[in-house]
């Protein structure tokens, strides 16, 4: 089986050298890429789009279809993480922690000991070392909300400056990674837990694809954005640059829904309690 | 008004080389931090105010907006570059990681 996979591997990494051999040479200015599609995009994607950024343009827009599967990748590899690492039944401890609210205290208690799970003072924790530090809390509690304005700033403003959903997605998965950090695991996916983020994660893919099948239902090509104009009530110009922005919000649901799982996984071996 | 930009420009990276310096040469990972800390921060804010300093030259609105960006980055790496290192140094106290002794001498 192991040496039939590595057979396989090898034909299709020779197969795919082999095509690689008939690109055209790199920066090659007779290549089709440099002498029709660059131009092209380069004179018309102001006034296709109305999107200044043309990176942006090129790739929510022109090339719309492929960025949706890259989010169906992103998306393949959440749930990927989920199938290989996630344990649903962690092996039973011999104890538990509690950690005293007001002083700090911790609290370790054998099985079969009487837990303060009911009570209002006493919180569960997992490992004999949760960070419980004034100084990063306080910080990160100052930066957190910025850093996920700045997130949001950069989904929504991709059209003008370096940015977009990808980007802007990992920054706001970013943020809450950051308080899953300095605060504790449990208490973040209590916030933020499993079923919301596989939910944004497959919501965030369903916009992209909607956004597509919405254009065809209103008989043009999939993901021809301007077939809203209708929708938003604006010319087909100005519809491509709101459908554009449409499809990096979901593109920005799908990415920090994806980070905060791949977090919640590989930080704790698939058990969601205190890793690291 | 450019000579005052150059000095802080000169100054910033003389702090960013003592920083590099330092974590090459200091003996073990607390004192290593000693420099990336503050060297890294102290130099980062003179050289980001001395961009800021620059960008504010032809007075405009434009150019003032840009600078008050920039003030923000020196305001949040002022806040964050030290507590990154305030938490790695906690993770190594916690750890376990014993501060570096001279040998033979009488201890810290």
């Amino acid at each position: 089986m192991k040496r039939g996979g590595l057979v396989l591997f090898s034909i299709m990494g020779l197969l795919l050298a082999w095509g690689v051999l008939e690109f055209p040479g790199l920066g090659d200015p007779s290549s089709p890429a440099s002498s029709h599609l660059s131009p092209y995009y380069i004179q018309h994607s102001l006034t296709d789009t109305a999107v200044p950024n043309m990176v942006t343009a090129v790739l929510a827009d022109y090339r719309g279809y492929d960025t949706m599967f890259e989010t169906i990748v992103i998306f393949t590899a959440a749930i990927v993480c989920i199938f290989l690492l996630r344990t649903f039944k962690p092996p039973a401890s011999r104890y538990r922690m509690y950690r005293h609210m007001a002083t700090g205290i911790t609290l370790r208690i054998e099985k079969g000991g009487k837990t303060p799970d009911d009570s209002e003072h006493f919180e569960r924790i997992d490992s004999v070392w949760v960070p419980h530090d004034l100084v990063i809390r306080t910080t990160c509690r100052m930066v957190i909300p910025f850093i996920q304005v700045f997130a949001l700033y950069v989904i929504a403003h991709g059209h003008h400056s370096p940015g977009g959903g990808f980007q802007g997605g990992v920054i706001l998965g970013a943020s809450v990674v950051l308080f899953a950090v300095c605060f504790d695991l449990r208490r973040t996916i209590r916030y933020l837990g499993e079923k919301m983020c596989a939910l944004l994660c497959a919501l965030g893919v369903l916009i992209y694809a909607g956004t597509g099948i919405l254009c065809m239902g209103l008989q043009s090509n999939f993901l021809d954005y301007s077939a809203l104009a209708g929708l938003f009530g604006t010319d087909p110009v100005m519809a491509r640059s709101h459908g554009i922005l449409i499809v990096e919000i979901g593109v920005g649901m799908a990415v920090m829904a994806v980070m905060v799982m791949l977090y919640y996984n590989l930080a704790s071996a698939g058990r969601h309690d205190e890793g690291l | 008004m450019d000579l005052i930009i150059t000095l802080m420009l000169v100054f910033g990276l003389v702090f960013f080389l003592g920083g590099s310096l330092g974590i090459i040469r200091f003996p073990d990972f607390y004192s290593r931090l000693h420099p990336a800390g503050k060297l890294d921060t102290g130099g980062l804010v003179i050289t980001m105010t001395a961009f800021a300093v620059y960008t504010v030259q032809p007075l405009t609105m434009a150019s003032v907006i840009t600078s008050i960006k920039i003030l923000l980055i020196i305001f949040f790496v002022f806040i964050t570059s030290p507590t990154a290192i305030h938490s790695i140094v906690d993770a190594g106290v916690r750890a376990g990681l014993e501060p570096w002794e001279k040998k033979g001498g009488t201890g810290t």
